[in-house]
């Protein structure tokens, strides 16, 4: 039994017509999906963005040798340093990047360091390990072969850091998990709940449609293009709620907590996937809801 | 026209609606249907109807075998056939030009014929004047007779009607029972469940009384 034209003019103007006449319905389920997703986005965009930036620190500077100032030139450390086992790479940062550094890190309150000199601070080697050297005992090995030389004033090895901070990235992702899985799930029962009310104050409409010779995607389609329009406006008001969000969040937190609230992807991949989570959301939801109603 | 060879109904946990009912309709006949109520009358048209499949036996509609009806196969059958319900089953967010016009759209009659053909059955139960006007703003003798409308506007070949005048007083009820006449005139079967005597005694037609899924003539 194919749809001709009339039946699809038909089903149109069915889902046009009971989207009028159920309009509160209606924007409550889309207000329902918007909100629930919007919910969902932040919490994985801070959440990946948070991750992101803990595995990233994770991964800097293992170890910090400050120089003498009698320490030869910066070529020979570094290919000194260089052949030892386990150094993945050296860097050296003089007196003046050292002090650059310090100054880019205090954005805001640049002028705390007006009237200090540039060469204040020693110049040193930052020291990054190889990922097999990552556990304590074998990073404080070289730490103390390090101390050894005549040109290092000062190793600085935090072994306690080392192993805190993995564990806490451990506890982290465990407990994002977690509440990402509950909030998967309330997600899903607050719509399916929102979307089978709306459907169930509509049982009659389903039960006469079936009665008089309806074919089920007679009366499926308007159901389904409804399901759709809800998602496609779920969609927009969890991309507004997003943005704003985004926004409050930015103006209110320190500078260097930025990368908590940088977009993953451009603005209308991230807008194509939350209306197209909408939509799958109100169509499933609907069909699904609707399957019980059509047995009569 | 419909041929039952015994026909049994269980309802999970329930007594049997139906037992071993065996009936012939011929076409173009006027069958009451009666028995008190839990006799089994609206199981019986539910079956004919496509609502309900048997436990057991056979059902014969138009020359196929209904006995275990695919959900395509039901669809087309309620486009042949005109079902009237005691409670009219009609959309109350729509007007009664709507309600009757629902039958052929699903039917995908062209939105031309389909209000040609709905003001043409308004006229013939006299509710032209009522096109649109919502259902809860029509009497009770009135709504049924929407609800008439939407079952006879498609033609069909069989009118099953399920307790129709239930709620209607006696002179509704004849003029109810009178439309069906007429269109059992133009040879269309059928079949009324009721359990009103004064309409089997006065329209003196065949009559099957049921008593505890049983027929007992």
């Amino acid at each position: 039994m194919g749809a001709t034209a009339t039946d699809l003019f038909y089903m149109l103007s069915d889902a046009v017509r009971s989207i009028r006449a159920n309009l509160a319905t209606t924007v409550f389920t889309s207000a329902t999906l918007g909100f629930s997703l919007a919910i969902l986005s932040i919490f994985f965009l801070v959440f990946t963005n948070i991750n992101a930036a803990l595995a990233g620190w994770g991964d800097r500077t293992q170890l910090v040798v400050y120089l003498k100032d009698s320490a030869p030139a910066a070529e020979k450390l570094k290919s000194e340093v260089m052949a030892m086992d386990g150094v993945k790479s050296v860097r050296y940062i003089s007196r003046k990047e050292a002090f650059e550094e310090l100054r880019a890190g205090m954005k805001g309150h640049e002028s705390v360091l007006d009237g200090v000199d540039s060469a204040t601070l020693p110049a040193s080697l930052e020291i990054r390990l190889a990922d097999a050297y990552g556990d304590p005992a074998k990073g404080g090995s070289i730490a103390d072969g390090l101390k050894d030389r005549d040109w290092a004033d000062e190793v600085q090895y935090s072994r306690d850091w080392v192993e805190n901070f993995s564990s806490f990235l451990r506890f982290l992702e465990l407990g994002a998990l977690f509440i990402g899985i509950f909030l998967v799930l309330a997600t899903v029962f607050i719509i399916s709940n929102t979307i089978r009310l709306a459907v169930y104050a509509r049982k009659d409409e389903i039960e006469v449609l079936s009665l008089v010779g309806a074919s089920q995607t007679y009366i499926k389609v308007p159901f389904f293009i409804e399901g759709a329009v809800q998602g496609v406006f779920g969609g927009l008001l969890a991309m507004c709620i997003l943005a704003v969000a985004r926004y409050v969040l930015a103006s209110n937190i320190p500078p260097y907590f930025d990368f908590a609230v940088r977009m993953p992807a451009s603005a209308p991949v991230v807008f194509g996937f939350l209306v197209a989570a909408g939509v799958v959301m109100g169509v499933a939801g609907t069909l699904i809801s609707m399957g019980r109603f059509l047995k009569v | 026209m419909i041929q039952m060879f015994h026909v049994s109904k269980d309802y999970e946990g329930g007594t049997p609606a139906l037992r071993e009912l065996t009936l012939k309709i011929a076409k173009g006949e006027f069958l009451f249907i009666t028995g008190p109520s839990g006799a089994g009358k609206t199981t019986l048209l539910k079956i004919m109807f496509g609502s309900e499949s048997p436990t057991e036996g056979q059902i014969i509609i138009d020359g196929r075998n209904y006995s275990k009806i695919p959900s395509k196969e039901i669809t087309n059958l309620r486009r042949r056939t005109g079902f009237v319900f005691q409670d009219f089953k009609l959309l109350a967010s729509r007007t009664v030009f709507e309600n009757v016009a629902l039958s052929l759209r699903v039917m995908g009659v062209s939105p031309r014929e389909t209000r040609a053909r709905v003001q043409k059955m308004l006229s013939y139960v006299k509710l032209q004047h009522r096109a649109n006007f919502k259902p809860l703003q029509l009497s009770g003798g009135e709504q049924q007779r929407v609800a008439i409308a939407r079952a006879l506007v498609k033609e069909p070949a069989i009118i099953l009607a399920d307790e129709p005048t239930g709620n209607l007083d006696q002179s509704l009820s004849f003029d109810i029972i009178e439309l069906f006449k007429e269109v059992n005139n133009r040879g269309t079967t059928v079949v009324v469940a009721t359990h009103d005597r004064a309409i089997i005694e006065r329209f003196g037609r065949r009559c099957v009384h049921l008593e505890g899924g049983r027929i007992s003539e």
